[in-house]
């Protein structure tokens, strides 16, 4: 399987992502994954997240998300990025693409690897009002 | 032995610190090393029972042998997407 992954400060550019896609002739469903930054959190109105990440252990822990994907579903590849520091109201702070032959392993593989993020991966955010 | 201890996220407000050092005894357990840091900084007390626990970029349990030179980290749930 493929892999891709970025933690990093800057600007996610989903048009140009979408342009860099490859895919073999095999592969039958590419879904894509844009988290955004809402203007409420929680009871608040605010103007941007700010994210903080342990580097070497968010990418030590992805890693070990992306070889469990690799047993459970036949998927081809996987690009991953996820923002640190200041991300604005409607800016993207995680976008991930993954391809497969089929949709049905690339909707559960995608909807895994978010939810074990959301888990293990050493990111955290603060609101910026 | 010689361990590093890392915060992040709000427990370094917590503590008032990014990080520190402690020396402790051979043997010294991670869950032991987390109880002395709750005695000494009682906001992190406060938060032991949500605590993640890890040592170099692996997560580990309680019982994990401390070995000299290991940096260990602390932190709350994380948040990321």
């Amino acid at each position: 399987m493929k892999r891709s992954l970025a933690i990093s400060p800057d600007f996610i550019d989903e048009a140009e992502l979408i342009n860099a896609r490859s895919a073999s002739d095999g592969m039958g469903a590419v879904i894509y994954f844009s988290g955004i930054v809402r203007a409420q959190e929680g009871d608040s109105t605010i103007s941007a997240l700010d994210y903080e990440a342990f580097q070497q252990m968010a990418e030590r822990q992805f890693e070990l998300i992306f070889d469990a994907i690799e047993k459970k579903w036949p998927i081809e590849s996987i690009r991953l990025i996820h923002r640190t520091g200041v991300v604005k109201v409607n800016e993207s702070s995680l976008w991930v693409e993954v391809i497969a032959p089929h949709r049905g392993e690339a909707f559960e593989a995608c909807q895994w690897l978010i939810d074990e993020m959301k888990r293990t991966v050493t990111i955290w955010k603060k609101p910026v009002e | 032995m010689t361990i590093t201890v890392q915060f992040f996220s709000y427990f370094k407000d917590l503590t008032g610190i990014d990080e520190l050092t402690r020396d402790v005894p051979d043997g010294c357990t991670l869950g032991k090393l987390h109880d002395d840091l709750c005695a000494e900084y009682s906001k992190l007390q406060e938060m032991s029972r949500a605590t993640l626990l890890a040592v170099g970029v692996d997560y580990q349990p309680r019982e994990f042998v401390l070995s000299d030179g290991d940096v260990v980290s602390l932190f709350p749930p994380v948040q990321g997407g």
